[in-house]
């Protein structure tokens, strides 16, 4: 018997209403754990190249990992792919979500869930464990999240189901517009509500009660525990905890500050964050997490938690908005109308440099208007808005990711990124450790390293990109890299601590 | 009497509570097989844990129809005696919190057993919502932290 996996498929069609279980052979989980590697060879399989965004089958899948929906500390992400809107040609786009989705759907009894199809009228999603309908949602059309959510939780007569929805945004298939979940976590970067706005599908909504088996129960009892205690020592945990995850801002700040605004005043950015902060009225945490960075905001009357400092940057400095008021005002229209922060933002970094320092200065107004012909007015103009921009326009939002390497395990894990990658909290021996507890399944190094490489290898052919390990590739730490690196370090140190001890 | 005081304004929803019970109690994780339960109000961000408060004079033990539910001789505790349950669920009615909860296999009742004085739920909650000792501290406590709110209104005045 499967242990830690759940084993199953949950594969949904929308237009013929229909939805089947598939299982999922205990050599690919083992080969891709789950999340990410999952989604990857889902689509290596059935959707080689790229479709259209738009078209219904263009399949959303949702995965999660071996330790979702367990105590290991961190665990509860969800991993996202379809063929994106947003990336330019469409195709195969990720993101990861935080919160309690992937929970849930595992405690469904699914590893992955892949919706298919279009409805012909607006449902939403209820999967009660292995029970599957396809609820009319015509009355929670055009509705906003908030409002949605607590629909469907009063409509099943249960508050504990978990929700993700799309709002109005999506409804009207906005390319920037994501889902939302609890009302704090999103799938950005992707264009999730488009996706369901095509499909014309409102919300998932999923209760799910099926315990999790593991291999080893105490072991993994024992190890959560060493490990949830270490986290919660940690310096830098502590200091996300008491101010919130506005502790990370000053990292965040000097890669995406605002250009072309000149200098500001000093302390600015301090200011803002401390006038963010006097509205902070509690904490949020995801999944079995022992960190709890997410910060609940009351403003006029409305509640929004899990606010992570990407989110606020991109509707304050980011925008050149320092004035803590606004960038809550902006964040709370995203929120209830389901826009994702982080592309909507850059899109109005764009705008208001346009409307500030204009891309278009009052002599090309004037030259352009002396234009008869239509056409050549319009070439005229296009050649003008590209040619004078002087920042890049990038509509998907700059992230750097320190080790990529380490992303794609957080990520095949469902472990969350900031403690895995940002703040290394977790050593690659410790999850290694978790997953044998949680499955039985004791995976060497090379293995992972293997797997790591083949999940980048996967997507890079999905997304039509070259990958050559030896070749200078654009991400210098391929194959022999990043992983290996970082083993031989843990390795070193463990081999220095028993030295240590042992002088 | 030492019970597992809950402080809700600290609790952040992260069910670390409820997956440590039911790993080390039953061997699985799974809310549903979990002994407290967080409840939550998403729209207004209130997450409020629900456990056995091993009250001094339990109604679930008056109700009982089966003398099922008593207090056990030596501890703290108000238990199920599994053998004589029904699962008629009085309980379930008669506690004011209906903190005792169905196991998902059994059908019988089950309540907080204090981890035989060490409450794990206790150890993982890192928000501080869940605590462990005799029921002064909460009070205090709770007395000590109104008490610095009224301090800092009127040194800011």
């Amino acid at each position: 018997m499967i242990k830690g996996w759940t084993g199953k498929r949950l594969r949904i069609d929308l237009g013929f209403q229909k939805a089947w279980v598939e299982d999922i052979a205990p050599a690919d989980l083992r080969q891709w754990f789950g999340g990410r590697g999952l989604n990857a060879s889902f689509f290596v399989q059935h959707f080689p190249s790229p479709i259209s965004p738009a078209s219904p089958e263009n399949p959303v899948a949702f995965a999660a990992g071996p330790l979702t929906g367990t105590l290991a500390p961190a665990s509860g992400w969800t991993s996202i792919a379809s063929i994106s809107p947003i990336l330019d040609p469409p195709r195969y786009g990720i993101t990861r979500m935080a919160g309690h989705f992937g929970a849930s759907l595992k405690g469904a009894g699914f590893d992955q869930c892949i919706i298919q199809g279009r409805a012909n009228r607006p449902v939403y999603l209820w999967i009660d464990g292995e029970e599957v309908k396809f609820e009319k949602a015509d009355h929670l059309w055009g509705k906003e999240t908030t409002g949605t959510t607590v629909a469907i939780q009063e409509e099943k007569a249960d508050r504990s189901v978990e929700v993700l929805c799309i709002g109005p945004a999506g409804e009207r298939r906005l390319p920037f517009a994501n889902a939302i979940h609890r009302l704090s976590w999103t799938g950005d970067h992707l264009g999730l509500g488009y996706l369901f706005g095509v499909k014309q599908l409102k919300a998932i909504a999923i209760r799910g009660k099926k315990p999790i088996t593991l291999h080893d129960p105490q072991r993994f009892l024992n190890l959560c525990l060493g490990l949830k205690d270490r986290i919660q020592k940690d310096r830098k945990i502590r200091r996300l905890r008491e101010s919130g995850a506005f502790s990370l801002l000053e990292r965040e700040g000097g890669v995406m500050m605002k250009q072309g605004t000149g200098r500001l005043p000093f302390g600015s950015e301090k200011q803002w964050a401390i006038s963010l902060r006097t509205h902070v009225s509690g904490r949020q945490s995801c999944f079995s997490c022992p960190v709890h960075c997410g910060v609940n905001i009351e403003y006029q009357r409305g509640y929004f938690g899990g606010i992570h400092p990407e989110k606020a940057w991109h509707w304050g400095p980011q925008i050149g908005v320092y004035n803590g008021e606004w960038t809550l005002k902006l964040l709370r229209f995203c929120q209830t109308r389901g826009l994702d922060p982080f592309l909507a933002g850059s899109l109005l970094t764009r705008i208001l440099e346009g409307v500030e320092t204009g891309p278009l200065s009052e002599e090309d107004l004037r030259q352009a208007d002396g234009i008869e012909d239509q056409g050549e007015k319009a070439f005229f103009i296009l050649h003008r808005l590209i040619d004078s921009s002087r920042k890049e326009f990038d509509l998907v939002a700059s992230r750097c990711p320190e080790n990529e390497d380490l992303d794609v395990l957080a990520d095949i894990l469902s472990f969350c990124l900031v403690v895995v990658n940002r703040l290394n909290l977790m050593t690659v021996s410790n999850m290694i450790d978790l997953v044998h507890a949680a499955t039985g399944y004791a995976l060497s190094k090379k293995e992972l390293r293997d797997t790591i490489w083949n999940i980048l290898q996967m997507e890079s052919r999905l997304q039509n990109k070259q990958l050559h390990p030896t070749d200078e590739s654009p991400l210098p730490h391929f194959g022999e890299g990043q992983i290996s690196e970082i083993l031989r370090k843990e390795e070193h140190h463990n081999e220095s601590i028993i030295h240590g001890t042992a002088s | 009497m030492n019970t597992v005081s809950v402080i809700p304004e600290r609790c952040t929803g992260c069910q670390c509570c409820e997956m440590v019970c039911s790993l080390s109690h039953e061997g699985f994780c799974s809310p549903s097989l979990s002994r407290i339960r967080v409840k939550k109000w998403e729209e207004i961000s209130v997450f409020i844990p629900i456990i056995c408060q091993q009250c001094e004079k339990p109604p679930c033990v008056d109700i009982c129809p089966t003398g099922a539910r008593e207090r056990t001789p030596g501890t703290d505790t108000v238990m199920t005696d599994e053998n004589r349950c029904v699962g008629c669920k009085s309980c379930l009615y008669a506690c004011p919190y209906s903190a005792p909860v169905l196991h998902l296999l059994t059908k019988r009742t089950m309540t907080c057993d204090l981890c035989h004085g060490q409450p794990l739920c206790t150890q993982v909650c890192t928000a501080g919502a869940l605590s462990y000792g005799p029921e002064g501290i909460l009070s205090t406590e709770k007395r000590r932290a109104f008490a610095q709110t009224l301090l800092h209104s009127t040194r800011s005045r």
